[in-house]
Protein backbone atom coordinates (compact mmCIF):
# COMPACT_ATOMS: atom_id res chain seq x y z
CA UNK A 1 0.00 0.00 0.00
CA UNK A 2 2.31 2.93 -1.54
CA UNK A 3 -0.08 5.74 -0.61
CA UNK A 4 -0.57 4.75 3.22
CA UNK A 5 3.81 4.05 3.45
CA UNK A 6 4.37 7.51 1.60
CA UNK A 7 1.79 9.03 3.97
CA UNK A 8 3.88 8.22 6.92
CA UNK A 9 7.13 9.46 5.30
CA UNK A 10 9.71 7.26 4.25
CA UNK A 11 13.21 8.64 2.69
CA UNK A 12 13.03 5.97 -0.66
CA UNK A 13 9.98 4.52 -1.29
CA UNK A 14 9.31 1.68 -4.61
CA UNK A 15 5.31 1.50 -4.89
CA UNK A 16 4.20 -1.80 -5.84
CA UNK A 17 0.43 -2.61 -7.41
CA UNK A 18 0.94 -6.27 -5.66
CA UNK A 19 -1.43 -7.91 -3.13
CA UNK A 20 -0.97 -7.75 0.62
CA UNK A 21 0.78 -10.97 1.87
CA UNK A 22 3.34 -10.75 -1.36
CA UNK A 23 4.82 -8.05 -1.24
CA UNK A 24 7.79 -9.63 -3.58
CA UNK A 25 5.65 -11.62 -5.91
CA UNK A 26 4.15 -14.76 -6.42
CA UNK A 27 5.30 -17.96 -4.14
CA UNK A 28 8.43 -19.72 -6.54
CA UNK A 29 8.66 -17.05 -8.84
CA UNK A 30 12.37 -16.07 -8.85
CA UNK A 31 13.11 -14.30 -11.78
CA UNK A 32 9.70 -11.67 -10.37
CA UNK A 33 11.23 -11.56 -7.64
CA UNK A 34 14.46 -11.11 -8.40
CA UNK A 35 13.26 -8.13 -10.53
CA UNK A 36 11.38 -6.24 -8.00
CA UNK A 37 14.07 -6.32 -5.37
CA UNK A 38 16.85 -5.07 -8.12
CA UNK A 39 14.21 -2.31 -9.04
CA UNK A 40 13.69 -1.29 -5.10
CA UNK A 41 17.75 -1.60 -4.94
CA UNK A 42 18.36 0.88 -7.54
CA UNK A 43 16.45 3.53 -5.38
CA UNK A 44 19.26 3.34 -3.13
CA UNK A 45 21.40 5.32 -5.64
CA UNK A 46 18.67 6.79 -7.68
CA UNK A 47 17.21 8.69 -4.44
CA UNK A 48 19.12 12.00 -4.08
CA UNK A 49 16.33 13.64 -1.80
CA UNK A 50 13.99 12.35 1.02
CA UNK A 51 10.43 11.32 -0.11
CA UNK A 52 12.05 10.01 -3.73
CA UNK A 53 9.40 7.39 -4.91
CA UNK A 54 8.67 5.94 -7.91
CA UNK A 55 6.02 3.06 -9.07
CA UNK A 56 7.51 -0.35 -10.09
CA UNK A 57 6.05 -1.21 -13.33
CA UNK A 58 5.03 -4.69 -12.40
CA UNK A 59 1.38 -5.97 -12.94
CA UNK A 60 -0.35 -8.52 -10.65
CA UNK A 61 -1.35 -11.55 -13.04
CA UNK A 62 -4.28 -12.14 -11.36
CA UNK A 63 -8.06 -10.33 -11.17
CA UNK A 64 -8.70 -8.68 -8.04
CA UNK A 65 -11.15 -11.60 -7.62
CA UNK A 66 -8.51 -14.08 -8.27
CA UNK A 67 -6.13 -13.28 -5.72
CA UNK A 68 -8.68 -12.66 -3.23
CA UNK A 69 -9.87 -16.08 -3.61
CA UNK A 70 -6.16 -17.09 -3.13
CA UNK A 71 -6.74 -15.69 0.71
CA UNK A 72 -10.26 -17.37 0.85
CA UNK A 73 -10.42 -19.21 4.28
CA UNK A 74 -7.92 -16.96 6.29
CA UNK A 75 -9.57 -15.84 9.45
CA UNK A 76 -10.69 -12.61 9.93
CA UNK A 77 -7.88 -10.00 11.73
CA UNK A 78 -9.11 -9.72 15.76
CA UNK A 79 -9.94 -6.16 15.12
CA UNK A 80 -12.22 -6.98 11.80
CA UNK A 81 -14.15 -9.32 14.13
CA UNK A 82 -14.37 -6.85 17.14
CA UNK A 83 -15.64 -4.43 14.61
CA UNK A 84 -17.91 -6.83 12.88
CA UNK A 85 -19.35 -7.64 16.37
CA UNK A 86 -19.50 -4.30 18.06
CA UNK A 87 -19.76 -1.83 14.80
CA UNK A 88 -20.28 1.24 17.30
CA UNK A 89 -16.11 1.12 17.28
CA UNK A 90 -15.66 1.87 14.04
CA UNK A 91 -15.14 5.29 14.40
CA UNK A 92 -12.55 4.57 16.81
CA UNK A 93 -10.27 2.56 14.39
CA UNK A 94 -11.05 5.42 11.54
CA UNK A 95 -9.98 8.15 14.05
CA UNK A 96 -6.86 6.63 16.12
CA UNK A 97 -8.53 6.59 19.19
CA UNK A 98 -7.23 3.72 20.57
CA UNK A 99 -9.22 2.56 23.79
CA UNK A 100 -6.49 1.00 26.53
CA UNK A 101 -7.50 -1.85 28.11
CA UNK A 102 -7.99 -1.17 32.34
CA UNK B 1 0.29 8.13 -7.98
CA UNK B 2 -1.32 6.18 -10.72
CA UNK B 3 -1.10 2.86 -8.31
CA UNK B 4 -3.93 1.87 -6.44
CA UNK B 5 -2.78 1.21 -3.26
CA UNK B 6 -5.83 0.04 -2.07
CA UNK B 7 -7.08 -2.21 -5.15
CA UNK B 8 -7.20 -6.03 -3.07
CA UNK B 9 -8.36 -5.06 0.10
CA UNK B 10 -12.41 -4.84 0.79
CA UNK B 11 -13.92 -1.66 1.02
CA UNK B 12 -13.89 -1.22 4.62
CA UNK B 13 -10.13 -1.58 4.77
CA UNK B 14 -10.15 0.61 1.73
CA UNK B 15 -11.81 3.72 3.86
CA UNK B 16 -10.13 2.94 7.08
CA UNK B 17 -6.77 3.22 5.26
CA UNK B 18 -7.30 5.87 3.11
CA UNK B 19 -8.45 7.93 7.07
CA UNK B 20 -5.04 6.68 8.28
CA UNK B 21 -3.11 8.10 4.97
CA UNK B 22 -4.51 11.21 5.24
CA UNK B 23 -3.95 12.08 9.18
CA UNK B 24 -0.26 11.14 8.76
CA UNK B 25 2.14 14.10 9.91
CA UNK B 26 5.66 12.83 8.75
CA UNK B 27 7.02 16.14 9.21
CA UNK B 28 11.28 16.24 8.22
CA UNK B 29 11.59 12.80 6.54
CA UNK B 30 15.03 11.45 7.26
CA UNK B 31 17.38 11.07 4.53
CA UNK B 32 21.18 9.55 4.48
CA UNK B 33 22.58 9.20 1.05
CA UNK B 34 24.75 6.08 0.56
CA UNK B 35 28.39 6.71 1.54
CA UNK B 36 29.77 4.01 -1.14
CA UNK B 37 28.77 2.54 -4.23
CA UNK B 38 26.33 -0.16 -4.07
CA UNK B 39 28.15 -2.92 -5.24
CA UNK B 40 30.22 -2.11 -2.07
CA UNK B 41 27.05 -1.91 0.47
CA UNK B 42 26.06 -4.25 2.98
CA UNK B 43 22.18 -4.93 2.68
CA UNK B 44 20.12 -6.03 5.46
CA UNK B 45 15.49 -6.50 5.07
CA UNK B 46 13.23 -6.17 7.51
CA UNK B 47 9.95 -7.88 6.73
CA UNK B 48 6.53 -6.60 8.93
CA UNK B 49 5.17 -9.66 8.45
CA UNK B 50 5.97 -11.00 12.00
CA UNK B 51 8.49 -13.64 11.15
CA UNK B 52 9.69 -15.55 14.10
CA UNK B 53 12.10 -18.86 13.83
CA UNK B 54 10.96 -21.97 15.14
CA UNK B 55 13.36 -22.05 17.81
CA UNK B 56 12.62 -18.63 18.86
CA UNK B 57 9.92 -17.10 21.02
CA UNK B 58 6.64 -16.52 19.32
CA UNK B 59 5.15 -13.21 18.70
CA UNK B 60 1.80 -12.84 20.94
CA UNK B 61 -0.73 -13.20 18.75
CA UNK B 62 -3.40 -14.20 22.05
CA UNK B 63 -2.52 -10.45 23.31
CA UNK B 64 -3.65 -9.21 20.12
CA UNK B 65 -7.01 -11.54 20.48
CA UNK B 66 -7.79 -10.57 23.92
CA UNK B 67 -7.24 -6.80 22.74
CA UNK B 68 -7.28 -6.20 19.00
CA UNK B 69 -6.37 -2.79 19.36
CA UNK B 70 -2.61 -4.56 20.34
CA UNK B 71 -0.10 -5.10 18.70
CA UNK B 72 3.16 -7.29 19.48
CA UNK B 73 5.71 -4.11 18.74
CA UNK B 74 8.47 -6.65 19.33
CA UNK B 75 11.00 -8.06 16.86
CA UNK B 76 12.77 -11.08 15.83
CA UNK B 77 16.58 -11.38 14.03
CA UNK B 78 16.71 -13.80 11.10
CA UNK B 79 19.78 -14.74 10.21
CA UNK B 80 20.90 -15.07 6.40
CA UNK B 81 20.12 -18.81 5.29
CA UNK B 82 16.61 -19.52 7.32
CA UNK B 83 14.32 -20.79 5.05
CA UNK B 84 10.63 -21.03 5.34
CA UNK B 85 11.07 -24.95 6.97
CA UNK B 86 12.60 -22.22 9.76
CA UNK B 87 9.99 -20.28 10.56
CA UNK B 88 6.22 -19.12 11.14
CA UNK B 89 4.77 -16.18 10.33
CA UNK B 90 2.40 -14.15 13.07
CA UNK B 91 0.98 -10.94 11.40
CA UNK B 92 -2.64 -11.95 12.00
CA UNK B 93 -3.72 -9.47 9.04
CA UNK B 94 -2.20 -11.05 6.36
CA UNK B 95 -2.00 -14.71 4.41
CA UNK B 96 0.44 -16.20 5.94
CA UNK B 97 0.69 -19.06 3.86
CA UNK B 98 2.45 -17.77 0.66
CA UNK B 99 5.46 -16.53 3.13
CA UNK B 100 5.12 -20.07 4.63
CA UNK B 101 5.27 -21.63 1.60
CA UNK B 102 8.51 -19.66 -0.03
CA UNK B 103 10.00 -17.09 2.69
CA UNK B 104 11.55 -14.55 -0.40
CA UNK B 105 8.02 -13.43 -1.08
CA UNK B 106 8.24 -11.35 2.94
CA UNK B 107 11.97 -11.50 2.78
CA UNK B 108 13.77 -12.19 0.04
CA UNK B 109 17.73 -13.35 1.37
CA UNK B 110 17.98 -15.89 -1.01
CA UNK B 111 16.87 -13.09 -3.94
CA UNK B 112 19.64 -10.54 -2.41
CA UNK B 113 22.27 -13.08 -2.04
CA UNK B 114 22.04 -13.65 -5.63
CA UNK B 115 21.97 -9.84 -6.54
CA UNK B 116 25.40 -10.20 -4.22
CA UNK B 117 26.51 -12.59 -6.82
CA UNK B 118 25.38 -10.70 -9.52
CA UNK B 119 27.40 -8.02 -8.06
CA UNK B 120 24.59 -4.95 -7.66
CA UNK B 121 25.18 -5.25 -4.17
CA UNK B 122 28.40 -5.94 -2.16
CA UNK B 123 26.68 -8.40 0.69
CA UNK B 124 23.61 -9.48 2.86
CA UNK B 125 23.92 -8.79 6.03
CA UNK B 126 24.05 -11.48 8.08
CA UNK B 127 21.30 -11.12 10.48
CA UNK B 128 17.81 -9.71 8.84
CA UNK B 129 14.40 -8.80 10.70
CA UNK B 130 10.98 -8.69 11.63
CA UNK B 131 8.43 -7.16 13.41
CA UNK B 132 4.43 -7.31 12.98
CA UNK B 133 2.64 -5.19 10.38
CA UNK B 134 0.44 -4.10 12.64
CA UNK B 135 0.88 -2.16 15.85
CA UNK B 136 -1.31 1.07 15.87
CA UNK B 137 -0.05 2.07 19.51
CA UNK B 138 3.92 2.80 18.17
CA UNK B 139 5.56 4.25 21.39
CA UNK B 140 7.40 0.50 21.59
CA UNK B 141 7.94 0.38 18.39
CA UNK B 142 9.61 3.70 17.75
CA UNK B 143 11.25 3.96 21.50
CA UNK B 144 12.70 0.77 21.42
CA UNK B 145 12.24 -1.85 18.75
CA UNK B 146 13.05 0.50 15.90
CA UNK B 147 16.42 1.73 17.88
CA UNK B 148 17.59 -1.88 18.99
CA UNK B 149 17.24 -2.87 15.37
CA UNK B 150 19.34 -0.59 13.77
CA UNK B 151 22.02 -0.62 16.81
CA UNK B 152 21.94 -4.35 15.51
CA UNK B 153 22.49 -3.41 11.77
CA UNK B 154 25.47 -0.72 12.94
CA UNK B 155 27.42 -3.74 14.73
CA UNK B 156 27.42 -5.43 11.38
CA UNK B 157 28.11 -2.78 9.52
CA UNK B 158 25.02 -2.46 7.50
CA UNK B 159 25.44 0.28 4.78
CA UNK B 160 21.50 0.14 4.01
CA UNK B 161 18.03 -1.35 4.63
CA UNK B 162 15.35 -2.18 2.80
CA UNK B 163 11.85 -2.41 4.79
CA UNK B 164 9.18 -4.54 2.97
CA UNK B 165 5.85 -3.70 4.15
CA UNK B 166 3.40 -7.03 3.66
Amino acid sequence: MPGLTRAVGVPRLAGIGYPMSRPLGRPHDRDGQRAVLRATLELLEAATRPDHYVELPFQWPETVAQARNASKGVPPAPIAALLYRQPWLIPRLYSGRIPTLP
Amino acid sequence: MAIDSYRFVDFATRQIMKAWAARQEPGEIPFTPLAKPLQECTVALVSTAGIARNDDRPFDQEGERRDPWWGDPSFRRIPLGTTEKDIRIYHLHIDPRFGEDDLDVVLPMRRLGELARDGMIGRPAPTHYSFMGYILETTELMEKTAPAIAASMREERVDAAVLVPV
